[in-house]
């Protein structure tokens, strides 16, 4: 069974259209969740595209692009591993352990991208020095196209021509391996959470990972409401420091909070 | 010399929105898209081709900066040199270069780290149970988002020069929350999405040990995740890591703990 290519040129596509997304808009098509889902509607499963995503989403957070550095790129590869999984009626085990080394080597493409714009960059450099001022302008448009390439000629090759190769592949592999990658599925997120303690300043609020540990190892609150109570813990303190210089009556009950779950609060 | 009407100053922000890092590159990264979005207000403000070609070319030097705060800085740089013309040159450089990195770690920690923590982890949850809800909202979200730069832009125009002074208590109160919000977040996903769970099963005579729920489990829930957790934390520390690197090492680890059966 093979992609129809009406289904691979619009998957490409969104592979163009989500790095440009990322780049620029950063409204979020970018995210593996909603690309999944996008990829499972493209092919007709949008479970399987949503489950597929989800789970690649929660394993790269935190593994965002800061200042241009060059990432796993978890995208191109919930896109592709996608297809794969609905065409082969592959489990999300399988998809992870395809996702993975597509992330790797999809690396290279956007250093790529980074790479071949530098050349768009002189000739800009050379455009204004001749008074081409609309012409430098024209140089940064220009970079879009090989920002878009950059994501829509893997995916367009990969799916093109990788159905087969991927079935015999996946056949193929040893079983310590598929489980590996399986056990490095659930383990894998723990880079995208120490990335994240590393940009958010864990020394000075250290406090609050714990809070929100037990919230969740203790007491299995979802998400969203984890998050309400960090919010309404951080509004009590930034606004009652604001107020006046002595702790008020809101930051003394924040605190004691935090003390009851066993933080020392010594900054 | 002409002034500079609403209509600049939202064909500034489309151009930021939407072209920002079109021509990103090693070399000067953002400075390309920065001096496309601003490319238009030269050309009102300086009729001279000789001093335009000036300023186009400084406009085109390194910058680098999460794209929906750099509106603070293009709505400074307006104001500043619709007031003073080239002879704030030097200015604009300065302006440039002292707010690019301030304003990243800002921007970073409230629209890149906590933004996406929070709203994607919620949207990750809901789409592996099926759901696309939290998907759609997280894009919703999104949307809503891009006038915040507008309001960003006129901001940094009002207030020019002093654009600093006039928004760094709020940005710091707001980067405050945002960190603290961040960082529980960050907590709760420890236990819920990193899974690692003990296959060993310690047998001796008529004592079986499940090590995963009579032992680890009684000790701290969680308890491999944390210990993976500190040991990537500390891995990224280290010189000559980078994250594709770690990503190999958290391979091999898998691979190898699954066949040696310590790891299910």
């Amino acid at each position: 069974m093979h992609i129809e290519m009406w289904r691979i040129l619009l998957l490409a596509l969104y592979g163009a259209w989500s790095i440009y997304d990322g780049l620029n808009t950063a409204i979020g098509f970018k995210g593996s969740a909603v690309t999944g889902m996008f990829v499972g509607l493209i092919m007709g499963d949008m479970t399987t595209g949503l489950v597929i995503g989800g789970t690649l989403q929660l394993m790269s957070l935190g593994i965002g692009s800061y200042g241009g550095a060059s990432v796993p790129d978890y995208n191109t590869a919930t896109i592709i591993s996608t297809a794969f999984a609905v065409t082969n009626h592959m489990s999300t085990g399988a998809a992870i352990g395809l996702a993975i080394p597509i992330s790797l080597l999809a690396v290279n493409f956007d250093i790529f991208a980074r790479f071949v714009n530098t050349f768009l960059q002189h000739r800009a450099e050379a455009y204004a020095d001749q008074g081409k001022i609309n012409a430098v302008g024209r140089m940064n448009l220009l970079g879009s196209v090989s920002w878009s390439l950059s994501r829509f000629l893997p995916i367009f090759v990969a799916l093109w021509l990788g159905n087969g190769f991927v079935k015999e592949a996946l056949a193929a592999l040893p079983q310590w391996f598929m489980g590996g990658l399986k056990t490095a599925g659930g383990i894998l997120p723990a880079l995208g959470i120490a990335i994240l303690l590393k940009y958010l300043p864990l020394n000075k609020y250290f406090a609050f990972v714990l809070i929100g540990f037990a919230l969740a190892a203790y007491g299995k609150i979802p998400m969203i409401g984890i998050s309400i109570v960090a919010l309404a813990i951080a509004m009590l303190i930034t606004f009652a420091k604001s107020s006046n210089g002595q702790p008020t009556q809101a930051q003394t009950v924040a605190n004691t909070n935090a003390t009851q779950l066993g933080v020392d609060e010594d900054e | 010399m002409s002034k500079l009407t609403s209509k600049d100053l939202k064909q500034t922000f489309f151009r930021n929105l939407f072209a920002s890092s079109t021509g990103w590159n090693y070399e000067k990264m953002m400075g390309l898209g920065y001096c496309y979005a601003i490319l238009p207000v030269m050309k009102k403000l300086y009729q001279d081709p000789e001093v335009l070609k000036r300023r186009v070319k400084s406009q085109l030097q390194f910058f680098n900066c999460t794209a929906i705060m750099s509106n603070l800085v293009l709505g400074a740089n307006m104001a500043i040199e619709e007031s003073e013309g080239e002879q704030s040159a030097e200015t604009i450089t300065a302006l440039k270069t002292g707010l690019m990195g301030p304003l990243s770690g800002v921007g970073d920690t409230i629209f890149g780290v906590t933004w996406g923590t929070v709203f994607f982890s919620i949207a990750a949850y809901m789409a592996i149970e099926g759901s696309p809800i939290g998907c759609i909202l997280a894009l919703i979200l999104g949307f809503l988002k891009i006038p915040l730069g507008y309001l960003f832009l006129k901001i940094g125009y009002n207030q020019g020069a002093k654009v600093v002074d006039a928004v760094g208590g709020t940005v710091q109160k707001v980067t405050q929350i945002a960190s603290m919000v961040g960082l529980t977040v960050v907590g709760a996903l420890i236990p819920t999405v990193v899974t690692a769970t003990s296959a060993w099963v310690y047998k001796h005579g008529k004592v079986t040990v499940n090590v995963q729920t009579d032992v680890l489990d009684k000790i701290l829930p969680s308890l491999i995740p944390v210990a993976l957790v500190a040991l990537t934390y500390w891995l990224l520390g280290r010189k000559h890591m980078n994250s594709t690197r770690v990503i190999f090492i958290l391979l091999i680890l898998a691979i190898a703990l699954y066949s040696l059966k310590v790891l299910a």
